[in-house]
């Protein structure tokens, strides 16, 4: 149930929906007129030689749709946001994050793809300047990155928009999956397992016993 | 009525005991649909289901066109993410052009009353009093739309929550509101034994939801109207000023453009929803300039707390009781619903914080329990077509502003008032209060300003207001578009002014009252 094409694209628009209605008009103006478009354009002059070390690691061959540098910024990310280890919670071993965001990005129509990768481009390379890292976000460590996230939090509204689109790729991903349900006592579907009949249609009603509008009186 | 072992006869009518006869994509084999109809009704939903049976039981020849699939209530998931896609426009995801508020609609057969919470409310009476001062609606008070309510009210089986309705969301919500000294009251809602299954934005799988896909929908076709889903309008056809039918393209569940229709008819009847209506008209060159104008939402917040005792927000009914203390708006003019809510929806409606806060704040879901704002919005926004789609410009008011701040203030009192040991407040930013000495404080610090706020629409209105002065509105008194004859509209784009209250029994009796006009 949890990964039916339905149910990703679904998850996919959800979580790019603060971003599905910037035109890429306005898209490409907020960012360049905006604190994270100069950090980009600042960033960008030597982005080209800010270097990561995960630009060398692989990615899983089963990972379809996310450009390489996308899929080490959402594990970096999940890592980030979703520290459950030593919680209840379930591990982020178990549930396959990354494959659902992988699946969600690639229902996404054309249009906004292009846009989410640029906007995710952006976030990590903006990390450079943006709080004068010096490094990509992929690369910041664990207090870094939250203090990161925070901050666009709190930025201008591209920064907002990106923060928003990333954390709920991320939660939407973890959360969708029945397996992260149990520790936090989430019933789930419930009518099937619960046996309850189905009432089907309602009887037609008896005009007779109805007040009758005056122009149908009859 | 005689009874068969899976169909009821009335009359002459008969109905399938479940289900519904309805002409899918699937269904279609040639390229080109030609049809003909004394009526056809564009949208399914409150507006176009009520309309159907109304015109149909008086022996007019009906064609229901919904643009969305047919999920027969079997076929629901009980999983919201997966409801977005197949039960929601644009997937779930239609929002403003801003992308800070969410237009929530449903879009499949039965439109959004499959997929509301069932909050049944008659329009209040300074509402109507509003039109009447406001728009020249001299013939809507609540006296003389009584015979509408009450039919409708039968009909959909509208009964005040029993208290095995009140989920304990409610029950402790309740609480807070007494203690404050705030009205507090059970909803009404369209239901028959309800589960309490808490799965009512994913469509009410056992059929207990009076929606239009169990009721008027079957009733109509029962008296020989026709649906169709799947089929998208694109346009009105007029000749001479008079309507004469609609053009449109058949379109699978997986995007494939299957058919074009072609509809002849005298009268067409727009009931699409405040956003679709207007687009429709306007691609189609019809109606006045105030057509996609005076569009209102009721702009809503979520302001979920978290509770020291577990609350488990998703078990029981999910809507069981608001405050009216501030409904009139000489009092504020906002509402406060308590609303239950599921994982998915906990995960993406409030900013705790990064990493460490959010793990903590999801560890404690099933403590976790949520207030709907509604406020009176003023009609600031316009539907526009774009040429290749649809614009939904819609920005919060500063007249608006703080109303939203004053009903996000009531609500982190009555959180507060209930025992809730933090609240979140709807921002992009990390912002909670814990004790009321800081509610102001930490309300002050929200701004106006796009992507600050985390808002949702599950009331788009407005958009082809009726009056009696053109300058100001799209439709007349009696629901006809200015300027062209034969064409009716019959859904929530009417209204003149926003509602405050949930508004799915005012259009189905506007739906009504406009039927019975149809000439």
């Amino acid at each position: 149930m949890t990964s039916s094409p339905e149910s990703d694209r679904a998850a996919a628009h959800q979580a790019a929906a603060p971003m599905a209605a910037l035109s890429r008009r306005r898209f490409l103006k907020t960012a360049l007129l905006g604190s994270a478009g100069l950090a980009v354009l600042a960033g960008g002059t030597f982005a080209v030689l800010r270097r990561s070390p995960v630009d060398s690691m692989a990615v899983p061959d089963s990972i379809r749709h996310l450009s390489h540098s996308e899929y080490h910024l959402f594990r970096r990310a999940t890592e980030v946001l979703l520290p459950v280890a030593g919680t209840p919670l379930t591990p982020l071993s178990e549930v396959p994050v990354l494959a659902h965001i992988d699946a969600m990005m690639g229902l996404l129509p054309a249009h906004l793809r292009k846009d989410v990768s640029a906007g995710l481009a952006l976030f990590d390379n903006a990390a450079v300047v943006s709080g004068w890292h010096g490094r990509r976000f992929v690369d910041l460590d664990d207090n870094a990155a939250v203090a990161y996230f925070d901050r666009w939090s709190r930025g201008h509204v591209i920064q907002r928009t990106l923060n928003a689109v990333i954390k709920q790729f991320v939660y939407v991903s973890y959360w969708r999956d029945p397996k992260t349900w149990p520790p936090v006592d989430f019933d789930g579907p419930v009518s099937d397992r619960w046996g309850i009949a189905y009432l089907g249609n309602a009887p037609l009603p008896d005009e007779s016993a109805l007040p009758q509008t005056v122009e149908n009186r009859t | 009525m005689s009874t068969t072992s899976n169909r009821i006869e009335i009359d002459s009518a008969e109905m399938p005991r479940e289900g519904l006869k309805v002409v899918q994509a699937s269904d279609v084999t040639g390229d080109r649909l030609e049809l003909s109809a004394d009526v056809v009704i564009i949208g399914s939903g409150a507006g176009g289901a009520v309309s159907a049976y109304e015109l149909a039981r008086r022996g007019l020849d009906v064609l229901v066109l919904e643009a969305g699939p047919y999920v027969p209530s079997r076929d629901f998931t009980e999983d919201f993410t997966e409801s977005l896609e197949t039960l929601y426009e644009d997937h779930g995801a239609q929002a403003n052009t801003d992308g800070d508020l969410l237009v929530l609609q449903g879009r499949c057969v039965g439109g959004s009353t499959v997929v509301n919470g069932c909050v049944s409310f008659r329009t209040p009476d300074f509402i109507f009093e509003e039109w009447h001062r406001d728009y020249g609606l001299t013939d809507f008070t609540s006296e003389s739309m009584a015979p509408y309510f009450e039919r409708v009210e039968r009909n959909l089986s509208i009964q005040e929550n029993r208290p095995h309705e009140i989920a304990r969301h409610s029950m402790v919500l309740s609480e807070g509101a007494r203690k404050l000294g705030w009205s507090v009251k059970p909803f009404k809602r369209n239901i028959r034994e309800c589960a309490l299954t808490g799965h009512c934005l994913s469509g009410c799988k056992t059929e207990r939801k009076q929606s239009m896909l169990v009721t008027y929908l079957p009733w109509a076709a029962a008296h020989g109207a026709r649906i169709h889903s799947d089929t998208r309008v694109d346009r009105v056809l007029s000749e001479n000023g008079r309507a004469t039918g609609v053009e449109g393209r058949v379109v699978d569940r997986e995007g494939r453009h299957i058919a074009d229709i072609r509809v002849k008819a005298p009268r067409v009847i727009m009931a699409a929803g405040a956003v679709q209506t207007p687009v429709i008209l306007q691609r189609s060159g019809l109606g006045n300039d105030q057509v996609g104008r005076n569009f209102a939402c009721h702009p809503s917040f979520y302001v979920g707390a978290r509770y020291p005792q577990p609350i488990h927000p998703w078990r029981g009914a999910m809507l069981g009781v608001y405050v009216d203390e501030f409904m009139h708006p000489d009092n504020g003019g906002f509402v406060l619903e308590v609303g239950g809510l599921g994982i998915a929806e906990l995960c993406m409606i409030n900013e705790p914080g990064t990493g460490k806060p959010f793990v903590d704040y999801m560890q404690k879901a099933a403590h976790m329990a949520g207030i709907v704002t509604l406020i009176h919005d003023h009609n600031v926004g316009e539907i526009r077509w774009q040429g290749d789609h649809k614009a939904i410009h819609y920005q919060l008011s500063d007249k608006d502003f703080p109303s939203m701040m004053a009903s996000l203030k009531a609500a982190v009192r009555m959180h507060l008032a209930a025992g809730a040991e933090e609240v979140f407040l709807p921002s992009s930013e990390a912002l909670s209060v814990t004790r009321e000495a800081d509610i102001d404080g930490q309300v002050d610090k929200l701004v106006n300003k796009p992507q600050h706020l985390r808002m949702v629409s599950y009331h788009p209105q407005g958009s082809c207001r009726m009056g009696t002065d053109p300058a100001n509105s799209a439709c007349d008194p009696q629901g006809r578009l200015r300027g062209v004859d034969g064409v009716y509209v019959a859904d929530a784009s009417l209204l003149p002014s926003s509602l405050i209250v949930n508004p799915q029994v005012t259009v189905y009796a506007l739906a009504n009252y406009v039927a019975d006009r149809v000439s």
